[in-house]
């Protein structure tokens, strides 16, 4: 738990700082040191020593990033719940990790079922940020996901994997934030990526700037860049399509960092982000929840670093003390450019699935290797390993399916469907049922209806018939999952239900 | 063109976006007030309301425009 002392340290070492900016708020690490010893002291007055994992509904308030830091100070976990999502789907989380006690910060409390701590009306207290001591194996956080089978699916990650995910950023020279870094903080707490976004931060003694519910994100992330002169941005990809119609007027001298992940980075959308930063590193990292955040990264650069595959910018490397290794269906390693499962192994690897012992029997592998026994995660991302060593994401193992006996990658068709088109769109390729039941390839457009045929055209002088989508909708708004990931299934729905491209 | 014509066709991009009318836009009408209009749709009315007018807004507007009033003195200011 080498991360919590150094939390505590940075802390205190710069108490007078700013450590959050929340709706033109600014808190200084005094503040963030009181609001955190005070949540702390009222875990330990009402919170069993036996109990260890304590519900946090995720307001946008400085408390609830002092409960963080005060459950860990506690060697306790936190499990996430968003306000917005249904009460039902939160309770359950709860129900699944048996949490007793859920810190809830909102004015007025729904969670009865359990025992509501509310970190407004702790009372002060002496700043005492020192960890108790406890052991690395015990749990920093759970997160959950979507399940396939409706039921969600908890990812733990432990003390012991954080520190490792922390030791291996910290080995990476050309990253390294201070604390004159004003960082941006756009994801929900229950998204994983948030963890790199506000732990790095709060490492460094930097300012963190938050998304205020109800602003417009992509313009109060322009405007937080504008005004406060953001320096360090941690984002998903899909926020800068949003802000392309306007990257001519984005000139954004003070950012020095730009980290992309969760998501495909596009070759062409990079490069012209990247003149809109014209000081800026940009980092294209990987890596899935159960891997603790990030596993690697590809440091693009618009004139040196561009290597893509379908247009997708490389993932690079694994950082320090991960492993990557590509696998057949045989869970054997495969040749240099031959595609295969991405699986990683390492000390950031999750203790397995919460009480799901069926999908971790499927989703980890040990390998002898050596002398030893390596256990690996199975990411269910298609990669290929180039001769250069870099690795090359080319698209989820779900997403690849079989046509007519043929397998299809639906990546490579919204490739070349993209690179013709006039006007720059998001566009979606999927597989959807037919009434008679066969696989059938349809496209999904992002974009008022526009004459497709030159589109077409071009995809057929590029992949064989098998692979030309026969069917067309356009969709005027993409449906987004809570991550700002685009909701396929949803998407699919527009086709399986033959609405109107309203 | 006056306010109250203004008013009328940003009213006709938000029900074309939004596809229900169960709002009235004042002044003061922000994103809390109507049902639906958030980060994804407000992109969309956007566009809408560029089309609409034949007008396109500057990055700097859209980042301060807090209410349906800001919204129409921008649209003022670029007709």
């Amino acid at each position: 738990m080498k991360f919590v002392k150094r939390l505590q340290k940075s802390i205190e070492n710069h108490i007078h700082n700013n450590a959050l900016c929340i709706n033109n708020s600014f808190y200084t690490y005094k503040d963030f040191a009181l609001t955190i010893s005070k949540i702390r002291a009222s875990i330990v007055e009402t919170v069993a020593e036996s109990e260890k994992l304590i519900g946090l509904v995720t307001n946008d308030d400085i408390e609830t990033y002092a409960t963080i830091i005060a459950l860990w100070l506690e060697g306790k976990a936190y499990v996430p719940v968003n306000p917005a999502t249904p009460i039902e789907r939160n309770e359950k989380i709860f129900e699944l990790t048996g949490t007793k006690y859920v810190i809830d910060s909102s004015e007025s409390s729904l969670y009865h079922k359990f025992s509501i701590i509310d970190p407004k009306e702790s009372e002060e207290v002496d700043i005492d940020l020192t960890p108790k001591k406890f052991s690395g194996d015990q749990l920093a956080y759970i997160l959950f996901t979507s399940g396939t089978t409706g039921l969600p699916k908890g990812v733990p990650i432990t003390f012991d994997n954080l520190d490792s995910l922390v030791s291996a950023i910290d080995d990476e020279p050309t990253f390294s934030l201070n604390e004159k870094d004003r960082c941006l903080q756009m994801f929900e707490l229950t998204f994983d990526f948030s963890v790199v976004a506000y732990l790095f931060p709060f490492l460094a003694g930097s300012c963190l700037y938050t998304i205020p519910n109800g602003a417009i994100k992509y313009f109060y992330i322009f405007k937080l860049i504008e005004e406060q002169k953001l320096t360090v941005l941690t984002m998903v990809p899909s926020i800068i399509n949003y802000l392309r119609p306007y990257f001519s007027e984005i000139n954004a001298t003070d950012v020095r960092y730009c980290s992309f992940g969760g998501g495909a980075l596009y070759k062409d959308i990079a490069k012209e982000w990247s003149a809109c930063l014209p000081n800026s590193k940009i980092f294209n990292y990987y890596g899935p929840t159960e891997f603790t955040v990030y596993s690697g990264f590809y440091p693009y650069h618009k004139d040196t670093h561009q290597k893509a595959y379908n247009g997708i910018i490389a993932i690079g490397t694994p950082q320090k003390d991960t492993s990557y290794l590509i696998v057949n269906e045989d869970n054997e390693e495969v040749a240099i450019n031959v595609m295969g499962e991405l699986c990683l192994a390492g000390p950031q690897i999750t203790p397995g699935y919460w009480k799901n012992e069926e999908r971790n029997t499927h989703c980890f592998f040990n390998r002898q290797e050596g002398n030893k026994i390596v256990r690996y995660y199975k990411t269910g991302d298609l990669c290929i390993k180039d001769e250069e060593g870099d690795y090359l994401y080319v698209g989820r193992a779900d997403f690849q399916v079989k046509i007519r006996g043929y397998r299809v990658e639906l990546a490579e068709i919204e490739f070349h469907a993209k690179s013709k088109s006039q006007i720059k769109v998001n566009m979606v390729a999927l597989d959807i049922k037919n009434n008679l039941g066969n696989t059938e390839l349809a496209l999904a457009i992002e974009s008022e209806e526009f004459d497709t045929e030159t589109l077409f055209e071009y995809m057929k002088t590029k992949m064989p018939n098998y692979m030309i989508p026969t069917q067309v909708k356009f969709v005027k708004e993409f449906p987004h999952s809570i991550n700002g990931k685009i909701d396929r299934k949803k998407l699919k729905a527009f086709f399986d239900k033959k609405l109107s491209n309203q | 063109m006056n306010k109250e014509e203004i008013l009328s066709k940003v009213n006709e991009a938000f029900v074309s976006v939004l596809e229900h009318n169960n709002f009235e836009l004042t002044d003061q009408t922000t994103a809390d007030d109507v049902d639906g209009w958030e980060s994804i749709t407000h992109m969309m009315i956007i566009t809408e309301v560029e089309k609409k007018f034949e007008i396109k807004f500057k990055l700097m507007d859209l980042m301060n425009m807090n209410n349906v009033g800001d919204l129409i003195n921008t649209i003022t200011s670029e007709i």
